[in-house]
């Protein structure tokens, strides 16, 4: 089944209409809690408020004002949760499949041919929320400061291999310049990587730089704070980090503007309607439809939350409480708390992938784990039916670390390849690998006579499954002569031992199953969370020149074909040189899979509108923002 | 009994003191710092950030600084009242903990004080009755709350209260009643939410008091006075509460010193599966996520908390226990 199937078997998911040439009545409505405000001179009338041009979006249904919105988020730093709800406000987005870049902030654009030189035009009218205009200064303060060293934000405006540097032409018109071509910047600024371009205020976060204020140092020593970049940090936060959403004065382009702050102490964070909102629906009444917002925020775990979402007190939610245990609890629990489930297809492919350190200080474990023999017959020795059965019961297939069936990238044989459960094949490649001799306990022994064990880093806080894998793994691989070690580690030990290059293996989710091009960290060298080749890609990034190592053959090929993607701005093309990337990986068979991520759920509660029945969840597609949740109201 | 005190201050400060340097020592003894954390949160979601940045941060932070430094920093500051800032939420330590503070103590105050209320009654009666049918249901009943693990006991509340009333537990306030100001109402809105958790931090206290209460009391009753003092006509009541009960306190009066740590660390996954804004989860956050000084001023403060409890003790024992008082010379 493919993306655009399966969307249409959930029938449920409205198109999303771009801009209409037949523009709406402007001005046709604003939710009441604003009537008085206009009243009393607090704001200016609605139609002054909205953007001559204003983004409109065609919802399932036409909606009505009013309600909160509950949902909860995790501990303190869950700043991820207010990415993926209110924060998703570029210059750019995808539309709901994930398929094309639409406008946003940005009504239109055009790239060069050697797509080194972006022009993007704005709407007319935008306003921040406390009702400046929002310019092209604002754009180009926002690329001042994320190249400032002083001030700690990174993303793709400063990265060192290929930096913006951005050309003002008027108020509403700005050009992006890239040394190199950099092809696929509309679709990583479509992604939450978007945020951080329109995250700046140049008018309120100026005067928080000595550049704009001589002042700045004494005003922030008068805050408490020790230096001025870290009072710029306090007030004017980059993106989506945590402390961005305490600040309740800072202006912003969301649908709602903070109530109560997230601060460390805050049992709830909530927001309320932004009244100079720039979206509106088909019938040109303002957006969003839903008055405010309630995160609970918890203390770190989730059980108040998960009985909260049984007792329907959570309006729409897939984050931390959907979980495979949970499943047939919040099934059972449909009735009772008044809301159902919607379909949720993650974007990772795998439960967890296996890496092997291809640049491991000691030769022999190096050689061996670049042996391509060496993997297929581990990968051979796991019985991943029983692994699927006993720790996912029974959701999801025996899966390599691959496009998903959804992505136009999904190739079976790449998917499905050595994964059947074969221990005799299993011991006929590890000999291939030269590892024929065994000790008394039944370990192979390498080339130096040194038995095969194998520690494998793991963070079972993140992912509690990931330990019942490796431990059926363990059986299962002993069975044919490999040992392997379980190293259940913190996060930033399991961050640390990367650099230093301290060992073995190490596992994690498979990101990449839908967002094949952005995150091929497991197709090739890419970044550093191709932890398989970890030096391989410091080669390829010039991160780290130190550590860097060159790359195999093959890999050189597929970061050769990875350059010329960047470089090319025509997505066929892309497409066509990425296929090239994944038949490489495919040959060479770099990380070992273990099975298909299952499907997801979200809890809809039943009075809730337009809704998304099915949605992918993402980071990149920080879902379920790009379902426009600015259209959702409540019956 | 001055000089006895004006000891124990002195004793008091040393302690803090070497507490202070322990407890800065193993909050950095875990690899790498605050900003490894952070880095490896970020590059969770795919962040990739950029090794001048964090250089500048790690200037910004003064992270890079030996042991003894940072040390020194933080410690002239604590003894001015500055406990430093937290590195995540870019605040002065102080403003963040203190209501933190206030509701553990408040919540374990509370826990303490029902589980003297409750284990007292329990313990005496169960020594006084030794090996009837009351005794016997309140040893099950403490062994049961002894053995039950107090989050475990938080999740079935939790359960059942959804389950059999529709309500969720969990939680301090309404959200109503969160940002308000103190008041009869938010009063009683607080207590219609504490008594849970309050129940569940009391019950395994509670058992553990029952039994010492009625192991020491079963001891003093055997002892010749007692049986003086009934045989001298004395009524039964006041043989048993005016002597073996009051010798019988002596141990319970002298823990309570370790009874506010023991509630706060015992507590913090309570915390965290009930929701409760106490210094517990903050701890936990604060250490895994490194962020240094305000894990070392909530750890300081509870020490702070411990050391006075032992000097109110000390203090409480010697009213009680003469033989304490001038034994101290």
């Amino acid at each position: 089944m493919n993306k655009t199937q399966c969307f249409k078997a959930a029938g449920a998911v409205a198109i999303v209409a771009m801009l209409t040439a037949a523009g709406p009545a402007l001005g046709a409505g604003q939710s009441p809690m604003l009537d008085a405000l206009v009243q009393s001179g607090e704001i200016p009338p609605l139609e002054e408020r909205l953007p001559a041009n204003p983004l409109v979006l065609d919802a399932e249904s036409i909606g009505q004002y009013g309600g909160t919105w509950r949902m909860g988020m995790n501990g303190g730093g869950d700043n991820g949760l207010i990415a993926k709800t209110v924060a998703y406000e570029g210059l750019v987005r995808f539309d709901r499949e994930w398929q094309t870049v639409i406008p946003n902030l940005a009504e239109s654009w055009e790239a060069n041919a050697e797509a080194t030189e972006y022009t993007f035009k704005l709407r007319e009218g935008v306003k921040w929320s406390d009702g400046a205009p929002f310019t092209s200064a604002d754009i180009a303060f926002t690329v001042e400061m994320y190249q400032d060293p002083e001030y700690a934000a990174s993303s793709w405006i400063d990265n060192i291999n290929n930096p913006a540097t951005v050309e003002v032409i008027d108020d509403l018109t700005f050009k992006f310049k890239f040394n190199r071509p950099n092809g696929m910047l509309m679709d990583e600024m479509a992604s939450v990587n978007g945020i951080h371009i329109t995250s700046l205020q140049k008018a309120y976060c100026s005067q928080f730089h000595p550049s704009y204020n001589e002042n700045a140092a004494a005003d922030a020593e008068a805050a408490g704070f020790s230096s001025w970049a870290l009072h710029l940090q306090d007030r004017c936060a980059w993106g989506w980090e945590t402390i961005r959403f305490a600040n309740p004065d800072l202006p912003t382009l969301y649908a709602w503007v903070l109530d109560q702050p997230l601060t460390a102490n805050a049992s709830r964070v909530t927001w309320k309607r932004n009244p100079y909102y720039w979206k509106v629906d088909s019938e040109g009444n303002q957006l969003p439809y839903i008055d405010r917002l309630d995160m609970r925020v918890s203390q770190g775990g989730v059980e108040e939350l998960t009985l909260a979402a049984l007792n329907g007190e959570i309006d729409f939610q897939e984050r931390h409480i959907a979980t495979n245990v949970n499943k047939p609890l919040f099934f059972d629990g449909q009735e009772q708390g008044g809301y159902h489930l919607g379909a949720v297809i993650p974007s990772a492919s795998n439960t967890l992938v296996f890496q092997l350190n291809f640049s491991h200080d000691d030769p022999v474990k190096r050689e061996l784990f670049q042996n391509r023999d060496f993997r297929i017959g581990i990968s051979h020795a796991i019985d991943r039916e029983e692994i699927v059965d006993l720790v996912f019961t029974g959701q999801g297939e025996p899966y390599q670390v691959a496009p998903r069936p959804q992505s136009p990238f999904y190739d079976e044989e790449l998917a499905k390849q050595y994964t059947e459960f074969n221990p005799e094949l299993a011991i006929e490649h590890l000999e291939a690998a030269g590892l024929t001799e065994m000790n008394g306990d039944g370990v192979r022994l390498m080339s130096d006579g040194q038995p095969v064990r194998i520690t494998v880093d793991v963070i079972s806080a993140l992912r509690p499954e990931w330990i019942d894998i490796l431990e059926i793994m363990q059986l299962q691989l002993a069975a044919v002569g490999v040992e392997i070690e379980l190293n259940n580690i913190d996060r930033t030990l399991f961050y640390e031992k990367r650099p230093s290059n301290d060992y073995d293996a190490q596992v994690w989710a498979g990101d990449g199953g839908l967002e094949v091009v952005q995150e091929p960290r497991y197709y090739f060298p890419f970044s550093d969370e191709s932890v398989w080749a970890y030096r391989w890609a410091q080669w390829f990034n010039g991160t780290r020149p130190e550590i860097a190592e060159e790359p195999a053959d093959w890999a050189q090929e597929q970061m050769e074909l990875y350059r010329q993607i960047r470089s090319s701005s025509d997505p066929d093309e892309r497409a066509d040189l990425m296929r090239q990337i994944l038949a490489i990986t495919k040959e060479q068979f770099p990380v070992i899979g273990v099975s298909l991520m299952p499907d997801s759920y979200s809890i809809i509660r039943n009075n809730l509108r337009n809704a998304p029945e099915t949605m992918f969840n993402a980071w990149l597609f920080p879902t379920p923002a790009p379902m426009d949740p600015v259209t959702w109201y409540f019956e | 009994m001055v000089g006895f005190i004006v000891r124990r201050f002195i004793a008091m400060l040393l302690t803090l003191l070497a507490v202070s340097i322990v407890a800065f020592a193993i909050i950095q003894l875990p690899p790498g710092d605050f900003l490894t954390s952070y880095i490896a949160q970020l590059a969770s979601t795919g962040d990739q950030v950029d090794p001048r940045v964090i250089e500048n941060l790690r200037a910004q932070y003064g992270l890079g600084e030996p042991f003894y430094v940072q040390y020194w920093k933080w410690i002239t500051g604590v003894v001015q009242g500055n406990f430093g800032h937290s590195f995540e939420w870019k605040r002065p330590v102080w403003e963040l903990i203190w209501g933190r503070i206030g509701n553990s103590i408040l919540l374990e105050g509370l826990a303490v004080i029902v589980m003297w209320f409750v284990a007292l009654p329990i313990g005496i009666y169960a020594a006084v009755r030794k090996y009837s049918l009351g005794d016997y249901l309140s040893t099950i009943l403490g062994f049961i709350g002894l053995a039950v693990p107090n989050f475990l006991f938080a999740l079935i509340l939790m359960y059942l209260a959804y389950t059999w009333f529709g309500t969720t537990l969990g939680g301090l306030f309404s959200p109503e009643f969160e940002m308000a100001r103190w008041s009869l109402p938010r009063v009683w809105d607080f207590l219609s939410h504490a008594w849970a958790p309050v129940l569940v931090l009391a019950t395994a206290g509670t058992a553990e008091l029952i039994r010492i209460l009625r192991a020491n009391l079963l001891d003093e009753m055997k002892k010749p006075y007692v049986v003086t003092a009934r045989a001298k006509g004395l009524p039964e009541w006041k043989v048993i509460l005016k002597y073996p009960v009051r010798l019988a306190l002596n141990p319970l009066i002298s823990t309570i010193g370790w009874l506010l740590p023991a509630l706060v660390s015992g507590s913090v996954i309570v915390s965290v599966v009930m929701n409760l804004p106490t210094a517990g989860p903050m701890l936990l956050r604060s250490l895994t996520t490194q962020d240094m000084y305000l894990a070392g001023a909530i750890i300081l403060l509870l020490s702070v908390l411990t050391v006075i409890g032992t000097l109110i003790s000390d203090i409480l024992l010697a009213l009680i226990d003469p033989r304490i008082r001038y034994g101290a010379r």
